[in-house]
């Protein structure tokens, strides 16, 4: 799979956001990081990747609150929004839904399933 | 009045009408035999009266017959003639004694003069009956006045015990008349009064069993706050129903209890589900390091491009330290259920809480160098040894100083632990920390399992949020307790107060 474009990756977790970094590189994008919902409104404003994963655990501004200022925001409202988050239950997977993200995956990441979600949305 | 006295009022009111009836009863029939013997009497005693009167004009002729012979003619008596004379004389000697028999009470006055006149009389006939063959005698028989004189006394004598008859007749007629009306009205009461009686028994049980039916149908519905306090039955009824006004109290009481209960469960269920959710996130979380580190090297690997011997160390390392990690959770999540469960067990042994104290600050030294704290131990007093659990021990402390320097940076970790003057037998242990706090809000919350101060806590800080809840869990299996004061900003000091010997303070407990 050919994939190109930017995406904004928020993630707090060290580990995490380096592995993601390396992984979606490999895949072809260029990626942007954000440490906290705070910063990820920032650069969705100034850089205006084509799609943003964002962990809802986060410091500051968490996930759910970034997502609903986004999609409310007529600016970046129209960027894709792919929650990515270890809380795993169908509650939760519905509570980012309503937070306005576009899909949701659990982490541990299938990486290959998340590189489909990620097309998808993207060619939209 | 209670249903029991009730009943046995009526019963005994119409026991005694019974009684009173059959009294009636048995007094006129005692009247009716009365009546008959008195004219059974009467009859009896009028014959005799007859048949003396017959006897005695019988007697008079023959005397008169007698005299009249022996003064014309010489005319002797045989002695068998004497004989049957004197026995004719005793016959009516023995019919006026019967007659006399007869007459009691009110008619003896009347006998006593016949029998003064009748023997006389008789005893003229006799002189003259054994005098008869005696020339010399002398004596005029026919003088009328004595047979007349008895005769006329044994006519009032009659008279009299008919009169007494009659009147003693009429009054047995008029107690036959009277027992019998009392009969009758006793009868007629009787029914009266058992009707009404029975009636008033009926409607006031029909009355009172309505209201408890109703009330039992209320509670039965679920209505537990109805009372049955409109029977004003003092007994029987009365006990009943305040019998099922206790039964609904304890019902509703009961119910509360089950609802209680329920409710708990349900919280305790809701509780579970939450704890489940979060060990599912705090395993997904390593796990995410440890399978995408490993997929990502063996994407790299089987790139063309040469590895990157240094990145391909670190990454394995990373992948190798999620994994402990990932163990540490899991070991403390046991932990944790084994205390909830009640299974958690204490290894108790001798040892010096100070050597363990330092033993954990040593383990704490290469963190403290990440995060530039300096670590204080000189507050630590010479201490007792322990009779208790020192693998808990051990745990408590390095959980606590682990928390004081990821909550601080830069700044200062003191340990202190002394004997408790006014508490012989317990040590204090504090770990207080220059860190970023907490909040009263935070502080209530602080023990409980996977709750860190606040969401982002442990993104910003990493950390199950078991090892606190373990930390008090452990402080109080150990017989102790662990308190916290803090402010947000200012740091946190926690205080674990122990007993040193577990023995000792069971044997207290």
């Amino acid at each position: 799979m050919n994939l190109s474009g930017t995406v904004l990756l928020v993630e707090d977790n060290e580990l995490n956001r380096d592995m993601m970094i390396r992984r979606l590189s490999r895949a072809g994008f260029d990626v942007l990081t954000a440490g906290n919902g705070k910063q990820a409104l920032d650069i969705m404003h100034s850089k205006m990747p084509c799609i943003v994963l964002m962990d809802m655990n986060l410091p500051v501004l968490d996930g759910w609150a970034a997502s609903r200022r986004a999609k409310e925001d007529k600016d970046i409202g129209h960027i894709p929004i792919i929650a990515l988050t270890a809380h795993a239950t169908d509650d939760h997977r519905q509570y980012a839904l309503d937070s306005g993200c576009d899909d949701y995956a659990t982490k541990p990441v299938d990486f290959p399933g998340l590189l489909i979600k990620i097309n998808k949305l993207i060619r939209l | 009045m209670s249903l029991r006295r009730q009943l046995t009022l009526s019963l005994v009111t119409i026991l005694i009408l019974f009684a009173i009836n059959v009294g009636t009863h048995f007094w006129g029939s005692y009247a009716r035999n009365e009546s008959m013997a008195a004219y059974r009497n009467s009859v009896t005693a009028a014959q005799l009266s007859t048949e003396i009167e017959q006897l005695l004009e019988d007697q008079k002729q023959q005397v008169l017959i007698l005299a009249t012979l022996r003064d014309n003619t010489e005319d002797q008596l045989e002695n068998t003639e004497l004989l049957q004379a004197e026995t004719a004389i005793d016959t009516i000697n023995a019919r006026i004694k019967k007659l006399g028999s007869l007459s009691r009470g009110v008619t003896e006055l009347n006998f006593e003069m016949l029998w003064d006149s009748s023997s006389t009389l008789l005893e003229n006939w006799i002189t003259f009956y054994r005098n008869y063959n005696d020339p010399a005698f002398k004596k005029d028989m026919d003088d009328p006045l004595p047979f007349l004189d008895v005769r006329q006394r044994l006519q009032a004598l009659e008279a009299r015990q008919a009169f007494i008859a009659s009147q003693r007749a009429n009054i047995i007629d008029r107690t036959i008349e009277l027992t019998d009306r009392i009969t009758v009205i006793g009868f007629f009461a009787s029914i009266f009064l058992t009707a009404i009686l029975g009636y008033y028994l009926v409607s006031y049980t029909n009355r009172s069993l309505k209201r408890l039916k109703k009330g039992t149908e209320r509670i039965g519905s679920g209505d537990l706050n109805y009372r049955i306090d409109d029977i004003d039955d003092t007994g029987e009824l009365g006990d009943l129903a305040a019998a099922f006004n206790d039964m609904s109290d304890k019902l509703r009481n009961a119910i509360y209890d089950v609802r209680k209960a329920r409710d708990a469960a349900d919280e305790a269920s809701a509780t579970k589900s939450i704890f489940l959710a979060n060990v599912s996130h705090e395993l997904r979380t390593p796990l995410n390091a440890i399978i995408g580190y490993s997929e990502m090297l063996q994407d790299e690997l089987g790139d063309t491009a040469e590895v990157n011997k240094q990145q391909f160390q670190q990454d394995l390392g990373t992948i190798m330290s999620s994994g402990q990690q990932l163990l540490s959770l899991i070991n403390d999540i046991l932990d944790l259920s084994k205390i909830e469960t009640g299974k958690m067990s204490l290894h108790c042994e001798t040892f010096n809480p100070a050597d363990i104290i330092r033993q954990s600050c040593d383990v704490l030294s290469p963190l403290l160098r990440k995060t530039g704290n300096e670590l204080r131990t000189d507050k630590i007093k010479a201490l007792p040894d322990f009779y208790s659990d020192a693998a808990k021990f051990r745990q408590i402390m390095t959980n606590l100083l682990s928390n004081a320097n990821k909550f601080t940076e830069r700044g200062i970790i003191r340990i202190c632990a002394e004997e408790i003057a006014e508490r012989p037998g317990w040590v204090e242990f504090t770990v207080q920390d220059t860190g970023i706090g907490m909040s009263d809000d935070q502080i209530n919350r602080v023990f409980d399992a996977f709750v860190q101060a606040d969401s982002s806590t442990s993104a910003n800080y990493g950390g199950t949020g078991l090892g606190l809840a373990i930390c008090k869990n452990y402080s109080e299996l150990m017989g102790g307790t662990i308190v916290v004061r803090s402010q947000p900003g200012a740091g946190s000091i926690f205080t674990v107060t122990l007993p040193t010997d577990l023995r000792s303070t069971h044997a207290a407990a």
